[in-house]
């Protein structure tokens, strides 16, 4: 490898541009499969996730990117010029992480090739001395030199060692299995990411908010949010519809704790597609309704209080609940705008806040818990043009108060049942009493399984990467004086992670001492202890070890 | 939900009885560093590998052909290494610790975790659920893991030298947790109520217990590191004198990439878990929420550690800068995310 590469540098020097595109590529490929490139890369990585944390995201809380826009209103489009708003959807994101994935193929497919061929071939001779390994140790049996080689190589292969027997020595070597391990990991990892780009192409998003007592079907116009992926159609959607048949929310009623939820519970009923038998879930945070493959979540929850407006012309153009957005979670102060466009001799619109438990604080009304406990509406009334006919989109919880005039009454909020009459003959308002409403995630992923069985099998690679190490052993017999024969026992691991290579050489080498029956006194200082317990003992063949160079197999390593 | 008061107040007593108890430990290592003469652990602990081969398991060898190869000094950092007395006896030294003052330390680090595994079974009780819904329990919970893996590599490795560097840091969290960061005991948000915390919540736990040996280790790495480099210039450096009762950094280096070996995988099952749950509860398994986004940042800066420990010319030094940039970004994971941003995580908050 080095050789050649070293060969590519100088032939690039002598012929320059010569050298064409084909070197140019070999070139910009070597570099790209590098670890010191593979490094970088991961760096580039990390680095460039960090703004995606810092700043809001498009993809997380569009309102967020809006306030940006509003308090920055000069660094705000630098910033989406460099799609900072939308980070891990950015092209230069995804730049680096196809270049990192490039990389990682690039190095991971030509180890596979070359582990399929070293699982084919025998290990390596054994060198001539095994005292220079890491690990050795040496003794004399009665055996002669050649059944002390065939003891040890069948010793060794019952330990499912693969072996290479010689002319008065045997190679041993095991583990492959780390390798296969290391594969594994960045195998899985590639899937992984085919597997997030699988849910992107061929899943769907959606948000739905749901009053208690209304249902919608999974139908891309009823949904409130749709977010398909590129080969989702209308007509892909799973044809289920829900209804909502009650929701109830719990808090803490008294406490340092008070006002914290402790449960949501919506009712909920479902057909998984027209006709199909009703069923009921109880749908909870952590507990999603699992339909025809599709998973709704509760998300998030208020209050729509219930308005009727009269006009000017005594006619009833407003009869229902209006959802209002919490704007604060802990009472559960809502707001909300309730738009008239029939109303006449107007159009009438009106900003409202909700206070499920009312109380009196110093002259103000506020809201003191959660739950609806002394539901109170305030609301501000407005006539004129609701800006609706402009072509503009607008949002159902803000009014456009540009063409509006407010209406001049005392702002008293009503309890159910309360009316309000509006000046100027203009109507009146009603508010009947409150309900509940939920919001729904819909969502469809069908890279949800694949990714997370590649997760676990890149975890799974991952361990096995880290506590398989690749050893050899090495024994070589020579005839001794006496007719007896001189044993040396020789190992290194390749890639000893997490250590305790040399314990288990030294219980190889007491078996081979004891399978050699007829040893003589010399083994005892020769052999090394077992030293299970001191972890600085062991070897440090893992990672740096200079007789590798030496021992270069077959493999090419 | 019950809270058992009696409990919750039996939790905060063990838990401050636990800070009193690792403060004396803490002291007590550090009069072992102070007065025990009779382990200078890095002078000898340095044979250079390139340089003398021959030595490498060859027992017969023996003491005398040792001599020299310490005296060589470092060729380089990833030698073999053995305490002294190993070379002496020929016999692998006893796991106990030995020397008044290191017993006493290590004895009290372990009543110590016992009294810190109490408090917080008992903060359990008194919430009757998984003790860390929050900041005050989560901190509690992994500096109590800290130094399990400190009393476990004390044991398995002999690691006793790494007593006072782990037990300081120790010590000021769960001070701070204990003064700036106590939270009443309380229920869970319906977002945090599912078997989920108990898998996900656990495995960052274990982990960032890992990560805590392993930066501390790695830090005294480069501090012993510089050092060597700096004595074998002729300059002279400061932390030398403490440095001998430490093993050189070759063993350091080592024990740093075991706790990174054990903790990189728990780390990784931490955010698959983690994933799931975001899943089941918010409807994907994958959002870049901000703590989403640090623990990746996090697990890519490890990864980085663990390939650059792979890869010559990044191993040694640059790998331990690598390794102390990884365990900043957790930290700022930890504590600045709940700190200065807010996402889906902040109601584990502060």
């Amino acid at each position: 490898m080095t050789a050649s590469q070293e060969d590519a540098t100088t032939s690039t020097a002598i012929r320059g541009a010569a050298l064409g595109a084909l070197g140019w590529l070999r070139w910009t490929w070597r570099q790209l499969t590098s670890m010191r490139t593979a490094l970088i890369l991961l760096f580039l990585l990390a680095l460039a996730s960090v703004p995606g944390s810092m700043l809001p995201q498009e993809g997380i809380d569009p309102a967020a990117v809006t306030q940006y826009y509003q308090s920055h209103p000069a660094l705000a489009p630098i910033l989406n010029r460099l799609s900072l708003f939308n980070v891990f959807a950015a092209p230069w994101f995804a730049a680096i992480y196809i270049l990192l994935f490039a990389s990682l193929a690039g190095c991971v497919l030509p180890r596979t090739v070359r582990l399929v061929g070293s699982a084919r071939q025998r290990p390596p001779r054994a060198p001539s001395n095994l005292a220079r390994l890491p690990s050795s140790a040496s003794y004399t049996t009665e055996l002669t030199p050649a059944s002390a080689i065939e003891s040890a190589a069948a010793l060794l292969r019952r330990r499912r060692f693969r072996l290479h027997t010689g002319d008065g020595w045997v190679s041993a070597e095991k583990g492959y299995l780390r390798e296969l391990g290391n594969l594994l990991f960045h195998i899985a990892l590639l899937v992984l990411l085919f597997s997030v780009g699988l849910g992107g192409v061929f899943g769907y998003k959606a948000n739905r908010l749901l009053i208690v007592g209304q249902g919608f079907a999974n139908t891309p116009t009823a949904l409130d949010v749709f977010r398909p992926g590129r080969l989702v159609g209308p007509g892909n959607l799973q044809p289920f519809s829900i209804n909502l048949q009650n929701f109830h929310a719990q808090y803490v009623t008294s406490g340092p704790e008070l006002d914290q939820p402790l449960s949501y519970n919506a009712g909920l009923s479902y057909q998984t597609q027209p006709g199909a038998p009703v069923r009921h879930y109880a749908l909870r945070v952590n507990h999603p309704l699992v339909v025809d493959g599709v998973s709704v979540y509760l998300i998030g929850h208020g209050y729509a209080p219930v308005v009727r407006v009269t006009d000017g012309t005594g006619t009833v153009r407003w009869d229902g609940p209006v959802p209002f957005i919490p704007v604060d979670q802990s009472t559960m102060t809502s707001e909300g705008v309730v738009k008239v466009p029939d109303a006449r001799p107007a159009q009438l619109g009106f900003a409202g806040v909700f206070l499920p438990s009312a109380v009196d604080a110093a002259g103000t009304l506020e809201s003191a818990f959660p739950s609806a406990l002394n539901p109170r509406l305030s609301l501000i009334g407005f006539s004129g043009n609701l800006g609706m006919n402009s072509g503009e989109a607008q949002s159902v919880y803000q009014l456009d108060t540009k063409g509006l005039h407010q209406l001049r009454m005392a702002a008293r909020p009503l309890a159910a049942g309360q009316s309000m009459t509006l000046p100027n003959g203009l109507g009146t308002v009603t508010y009947l009493g409150y309900q509940q409403w939920i919001s729904l995630a819909i969502t469809y992923d069908p890279g949800q399984m694949p990714a997370l069985i590649s997760g676990f099998a890149a975890l799974a690679g991952l361990i096995l990467s880290f506590l398989v190490r690749r050893r050899r052993v090495f024994v070589r017999a020579v005839p001794a004086a006496d007719g007896r024969a001189t044993v040396t026992f020789g190992g290194l691991a390749r890639s000893d992670a997490a250590g305790g290579f040399e314990s288990e050489f030294a219980e190889l080498a007491q078996l081979l001492r004891a399978e050699q029956a007829g040893t003589s006194g010399a083994a005892p200082e020769a052999l090394a202890e077992p030293d299970r317990d001191s972890g600085e003992a062991e070897t440090a063949g893992a990672d740096v070890d200079p007789h590798e160079v030496a021992l270069t197999g077959p493999d090419g390593e | 939900m019950p809270i058992n008061t009696a409990a919750a107040s039996t939790s905060n007593g063990l838990l401050l009885g636990t800070v009193i108890i690792y403060a004396i430990a803490m002291l007590c290592y550090a009069c072992d560093l102070a007065f025990a003469k009779h382990r200078v652990l890095a002078g000898a602990t340095e044979p250079a590998e390139v340089a003398v081969p021959e030595l490498v398991g060859a027992g017969g060898g023996g003491p005398a052909a040792r001599g020299p190869a310490a005296a060589a000094g470092s060729a380089t950092t990833t030698g073999r290494n053995r305490p002294p007395v190993d070379v002496v006896t020929s016999k692998p030294a006893s796991r106990w610790p030995s020397g008044f003052w290191l017993r006493l330390a290590f004895s009290l680090t372990c009543v110590g975790v016992a009294v810190h595994v109490a408090a917080i079974l008992t903060r359990g009780i008194a919430e009757d659920r998984v003790p860390w819904g929050n900041m005050y329990e989560f901190i509690a919970a992994f500096t109590c893991m800290a130094v399990l893996v400190l009393v476990a590599a004390s044991l398995w490795y002999r690691a006793y030298y790494m007593g006072v560097f782990v037990l300081v840091p120790i010590v000021f969290g769960l001070g701070v947790d204990l003064t700036v960061l106590y939270t009443p005991v309380g229920s869970l948000v319906p977002a945090l109520q599912s078997y989920w915390i108990a898998i996900h919540v656990t495995a960052m736990i274990v982990s960032i217990g890992l990560f805590i040996f392993g930066v501390v280790v790695t830090t005294l790495y480069l501090i012993a590191d510089r050092s060597q480099r700096r004595l074998a210039a002729g300059k002279p450096s400061w932390p030398a004198g403490i440095l001998r009762h430490l093993p050189g950094p070759a063993v350091l280096d080592r024990l740093s990439y075991r706790s990174i070996l054990f903790g990189f995988p728990v780390w990784t099952f931490g955010v698959i878990a983690g994933a799931i749950w975001a899943d089941h509860a918010w409807g994907r398994y994958w959002g870049w929420d901000p703590k989403e986004t640090w623990s990746f940042i996090t697990w890519v800066v490890y990864a980085m550690f663990l390939h650059a420990r792979a890869t010559a010319g990044w191993r040694g030094r640059r790998a331990g800068w690598i390794q102390l940039a990884g365990f900043l970004c957790l930290m700022f994971n930890v504590i600045g995310v709940n700190l200065f941003i807010t996402g889906l995580h902040s109601y584990a908050g502060m």
